[in-house]
């Protein structure tokens, strides 16, 4: 397995670029499919698999939190352009995840908090993890895809 | 870093120069191509692709943009020749009016036969690819 550089301070655009030079995209078989809104049909997330080739291997990504502080900036009313972009790039990169670890981490940085913080709290489910082969093999009423009671 | 070269000008022995600034931020800071959500084909500074329903996408970055202020690209592309002409990969603009650029995602849209009216209708396509310029965090 190829080594990961040191990246101590190095733009986090540099290391993706780094990934995307000497990594093997990984294609993960997990799907997260979770609903956000009663109104809407269920979404998925989809793995990218530069990014899980990137989590897997270690020392690239930035700790997830990094995520929720640059999020908490933009929900304020003022806000105009992220001024706390260095957390994104200095904040020492996260250790090697295996693939369930990638795809928590992926959930707790791409789906909505509302959802994953109380997933199984209420009358149903509002988030599941399954397979790529568990999802319906054909989009036929796509809009109307529910997570099964 | 290996191979590094530090300039902050190219300069072409007859056609000018130009400062290397430009060329950083003239980049596509996030790209990425799909079908119709199935999987992600091939992509950069992407984390993951959301399929919300037909037609309808969100693409999350991994270095999040500056701001909301970026530019969105892309393009489809179908089997047949049916419906080659007049599709649209662009920003959800849903409702009419809402901007759905974050810093960190943005919500895009497939739109067939689209010409500013109302006939057009979102659907999934063979190929859907999106592209992102604007300045990083």
């Amino acid at each position: 397995m190829i080594q990961t550089p040191s990246f101590k301070g190095t733009h986090l655009w540099d290391r993706l670029c780094w990934a995307k030079e000497n990594l093997e995209g990984y294609q993960s078989d997990y799907r997260v499919v979770y609903e956000d809104s009663i109104d809407e049909c269920a979404k998925i997330l989809v793995p990218d698999p530069n990014w899980m080739a990137a989590a897997m291997q270690g020392g690239i990504l930035p700790p997830v939190w990094v995520y929720w502080e640059l999020a908490k900036d933009e929900a304020q009313p003022d806000f105009k352009k992220h001024t706390r972009g260095y957390l994104l790039h200095e904040t020492k990169p996260v250790e090697a995840m295996t693939e369930e670890e990638a795809i928590e981490y992926l959930i707790m940085k791409d789906c909505p908090e509302s959802v994953w913080k109380t997933y199984n709290v209420g009358n149903r489910p509002k988030m599941v993890i399954c397979t790529k082969q568990q999802l319906p093999q054909t989009r036929e009423w796509r809009n109307s895809w529910k997570i099964a009671a | 870093m290996a191979g590094k070269i530090l300039a902050d000008q190219i300069e072409h022995s007859t056609a000018g120069s130009v400062n290397t600034n430009f060329v950083v931020e003239g980049v596509a800071k996030c790209w990425i191509t799909h079908q119709h959500g199935d999987s992600v084909d091939d992509s950069f500074n992407h984390s993951t692709l959301t399929d919300s329903g037909t037609g309808l996408f969100i693409c999350n970055f991994t270095t999040s943009m500056a701001s909301s202020k970026y530019i969105v690209g892309g393009g489809v592309g179908v089997y047949s020749s049916n419906g080659r002409g007049g599709d649209f990969s662009g920003m959800n603009m849903g409702g009419g009016g809402t901007d759905s650029r974050a810093s960190d995602h943005c919500d895009v849209v497939i739109q067939v036969s689209s010409s500013g009216s109302s006939n057009s209708i979102l659907s999934d396509r063979d190929w859907s690819m999106h592209i992102f310029h604007g300045d990083l965090a």
